[in-house]
């Protein structure tokens, strides 16, 4: 049986790795902190999935950030998407040549659609993740881009409806007004949407304890669940939250822990 | 232990190298020069992308003739990985119809169940095969990291393993000393690590 997954997203900025509360960034430790507090290797052997979003917004150097990317993929063996402020194809290809095993786009998608079809082409349809954020203005969902700065004239649904028409492999759906709260995730918009997409779910925005994991990883149209909470999901957060989710009995891998 | 590891300039190797040095494998070298794939022990044929393009790299490089002749006529070990164990059979409808290297006798088809979300990403269980080098300690059902659209059959006898996803496809295969996996064992934590071991070691 597919299983589902569990990602973490840690969200980078100008050489740090941030909390990010609705969209609004706050310093949290270098590559060096991550490694000291999460022990990065142990914290990898509880999720399925690593997803790494570059949201500086001063100085969004692909280089600098790839070369965090291919810091934190030594002798982590999951697959780790990476994206942020990818404009060409050549900063698709550091970043795969750094060791991302799939890319993120997300203004582009909007700005470039022939970039993006240029991408599926050469690295196939399964390595690009569209991101998807948006925001609820009383009964109206509005999607961002440039890191939430700017909001663009279709709605989500009409969006999400533009985003499967380019054959993108997955959509990482990130609601704005619930990420970093930990109040859980936007289930409302999340079901209403659900029979539009065809292609794999990951939700995102609002995870703050396994319950709210648990709670996605439930539903039948949901793929993935992700969460960026660093602080709820510090130390052996993670492992812990892996097991309780295990002894729940919800469809997650085993691996053999002896090797 | 010499580890040569096919580049036609498509996909991911770093992690396949990564996950080969963890193992304690000294020579890992990237190639698609003639004479340094013939001096290697075995052969990795890594893949990520479209077949038809993957196939029309891997000829303009001549890495079709090499392998032929190194693999097939002189039986060196070669596992391809993704695409790669697909470029290793007969054909795929990807980009229209293309031919692959030929090696068994296999067809890619996509998967093309409208229920199903497409591409099949994610771990998923594969029934191994008790007499299957590759899964040597393992045993029922085992988990490994997929992302592909397209998916591989065959009528031959390639002591082939499978995987549900709407439908049973081969999600590994061994023949002689030719092997292939659906699956990503460099991104399948220890499960993935244990099987290259396995082919490292016993194949």
């Amino acid at each position: 049986m597919l299983r589902k997954r569990i990602i973490f997203t840690l969200i980078y900025s100008e050489g740090f790795f941030m909390q990010s509360r609705n969209f609004r960034l706050q310093k949290v430790g270098n590559i060096n902190w991550l490694e000291k507090n999460y022990k990065f290797q142990n914290i990898a052997f509880s999720l399925d999935e690593l997803i790494v979003l570059n949201a500086s917004k001063e100085n969004k150097s692909i280089v600098e950030f790839s070369k965090t990317i291919s810091e934190l993929v030594n002798n982590v063996f999951i697959p780790i998407a990476a994206g942020g402020g990818i404009k060409t194809m050549e900063d698709a290809e550091l970043l795969f040549n750094s060791g991302a095993d799939k890319i993120v786009l997300n203004s582009v998608l909007l700005e470039n659609p022939e970039l993006v079809s240029s991408l599926i082409q050469k690295y196939g349809a399964q390595s690009i993740v569209a991101s998807i954020d948006y925001k609820k203005n009383n009964e109206l969902l509005e999607v961002f881009i440039n890191d939430g700065s700017i909001k663009i004239s279709m709605s989500l649904e009409e969006y999400i409806d533009y985003i499967i028409g380019l054959d993108v492999g997955e959509i990482y759906l990130n609601s704005i007004d619930k990420d970093g709260t930990g109040f859980g995730y936007d289930f409302e918009t999340i079901d209403n949407l659900s029979k539009k997409i065809r292609i794999p779910l990951i939700i995102a925005g609002g995870a703050g304890n396994e319950s709210h994991l648990i709670e996605g990883l439930k539903l039948d149209y949901v793929s993935a669940v992700a969460t960026a909470n660093l602080f709820n999901f510090i130390g052996d957060g993670l492992p812990k939250a892996r097991q309780k989710i295990i002894q729940n009995g919800e469809n997650i891998a085993n691996w053999y822990v002896d090797n | 232990m010499k580890i040569a590891i096919v580049d036609y300039g498509m996909g991911n190797i770093k992690s396949i190298q990564s996950a080969l040095k963890f193992l304690g494998v000294e020579d890992i070298i990237l190639t698609s020069d003639y004479e340094t794939l013939k001096v290697a022990d075995k052969i990795l044929l890594p893949g990520v992308g479209s077949f038809g393009k993957a196939i029309d790299q891997i000829k303009s490089k001549k890495l079709d003739l090499y392998l032929n002749e190194l693999v097939v006529e002189n039986n060196k070990s070669l596992l391809g990985i993704c695409l790669g164990m697909q470029l290793l059979g007969s054909s795929s409808t990807e980009d229209g119809l293309n031919h692959g290297l030929g090696f068994i006798d296999s067809k890619c088809l996509q998967f093309d169940n409208k229920n199903l979300k497409v591409p099949h990403v994610g771990f998923n269980q594969v029934r191994v095969n008790q007499t299957s080098k590759l899964y040597d300690g393992f045993t029922g059902d085992v988990d490994f990291y997929f992302t592909h659209s397209y998916q591989m059959t065959s009528d031959a006898n390639i002591n082939q393993c499978y995987c549900h996803y709407g439908t049973d496809f081969i999600a590994s295969f061994e023949y002689q000393n030719i092997a292939g996996v659906q699956f990503h064992p460099e991104l399948s934590q220890t499960n993935g690590l244990k099987l290259l071991k396995n082919f490292i070691e016993k194949f």
